[in-house]
């Protein structure tokens, strides 16, 4: 498969029943071009796999020295739901699948030793009043 | 006279000759018993000599006895009881090789050897290690050689002899990264990457990869450069290849730690 000038080459096909999933070894050689963005080699892989693009979590992309190689590593669930479940949640974060919480980690141990002053259903009450602080 | 003819066919046997030891001192010392019991003096007697002679030889004999002792044993039990065809009765029997009165004897000595080695370490030998005992001088000198001819061979200075006379075309863009020496990816490259596509993940660049990356020549451009004319010496096989030394030691110089003057001078 060609655009312009890169080609998208696929190594180590592995069929991964345990996981519900096929991986492979990655490989774009786009001489002359900067590195190809993920996005589009997830539309490659779905063209060529005849797959949904949003089954499809590529990464570890490296671009060896020297330009017009670069290698990484592609994943096609069988469905989304099974992607959800055994992907790791930074890669569906870039997907906008997950959003992680925006509590800073200062934030929850300051809100756990408020909780430990008190007892019973007050905790609660300590947690969420003084968060808007 | 047939008898004991057939008994001396072959010399006198050590057993024979203990049997007639223990007889002719039995007469003898009967004898003397005989004069004393009938109150003449056995002063001078030539049998007490006689005594004595035999006393000699059988001390003599003993130790010897002492050593057949278990064989004798052996033969003697399986001829009363009749079993010789049962093989297993010749076995070992190790209850018999422990000295029962020896023990405590035994015990300092084990102890002695156990503070002697002591004071000498010897580490366990765990690891594999490749064994060259029976590699000849000559064959490894050869070895060696042939290595040293190989690295010669792909020095940077023979490729590029290689490069300008030969009609190969050149190769441009070899990828430093993972295609780095003269024949492709080192060991270890391949081995990362061997392991980053099997397991799907990425090893962290180590800080030497990542000077090599910044610096690619930091060590090697300056060697590279001025060896050039022992490696075709040895393409030529003229000098063996000398190991590379290690930087020399520092020189010490006059003074010492403290200003102490060091008497010798290295």
């Amino acid at each position: 498969m060609t655009e312009g000038t890169a080609t998208i080459r696929t190594r180590k096909f592995m069929s991964n029943r345990l996981l519900n999933r096929k991986q492979m070894v990655v490989d774009v050689i786009h001489p002359g071009q900067a590195s190809i963005a993920k996005t589009v080699i997830r539309e490659k892989l779905a063209k060529m796999y005849k797959a949904p693009a949003d089954t499809i979590f590529v990464f570890g992309f490296k671009t060896a020295f020297g330009g017009g190689k670069t290698t990484g590593f592609g994943l096609i669930y069988d469905t989304l739901d099974f992607a959800k479940k055994f992907e790791p949640k930074y890669r569906l974060a870039r997907h906008g699948l997950y959003e992680r919480p925006k509590t800073t980690r200062k934030q929850r141990k300051e809100r756990k030793n408020r909780m430990k002053k008190v007892r019973g259903t007050k905790k609660t009450k300590v947690g969420a009043a003084a968060a808007k602080k | 006279m047939e008898y004991i003819s057939i008994m001396f066919m072959q010399g006198l046997s050590f057993l024979e000759l203990k049997y007639h030891t223990l007889l002719s001192y039995l007469i003898n010392l009967s004898h003397v018993v005989l004069r004393k019991v009938s109150g003449a003096s056995i002063y001078n007697e030539p049998c007490i000599d006689r005594l004595v002679e035999l006393r000699t030889v059988l001390e003599r004999l003993r130790p010897i006895d002492k050593r057949l002792k278990y064989q004798i044993d052996k033969l003697v039990k399986t001829a009363v009881t009749g079993e010789s065809s049962d093989a297993s009765s010749f076995r070992a029997n190790p209850d018999n090789m422990v000295s029962k009165l020896d023990e405590d004897a035994d015990e300092n000595e084990d102890e002695d050897a156990a503070t002697e080695k002591k004071s000498v370490y010897v580490p366990p030998k765990l690891a594999p290690v490749r064994y060259d005992g029976d590699e000849s001088a000559a064959s490894r000198q050869e070895k060696l050689l042939e290595r040293a001819k190989r690295r010669a061979l792909s020095s940077a200075m023979v490729r590029e002899l290689r490069e300008e006379f030969l009609d190969a075309p050149t190769e441009l863009g070899s990828r430093v990264d993972s295609g780095a020496g003269p024949s492709g990816p080192s060991k270890e490259d391949r081995e990362r990457q061997e392991y980053e596509e099997t397991y799907f993940t990425r090893l962290p660049e180590t800080k030497d990869k990542r000077k090599k990356r910044k610096l690619p020549t930091i060590g090697s451009l300056a060697n590279e450069l001025t060896n050039f004319e022992s490696d075709f010496r040895v393409l030529e096989g003229e000098v063996m290849p000398t190991k590379k030394r290690k930087s020399s030691k520092k020189p010490t110089g006059k003074k010492g730690k403290k200003g102490f003057k060091k008497r010798k001078s290295r």
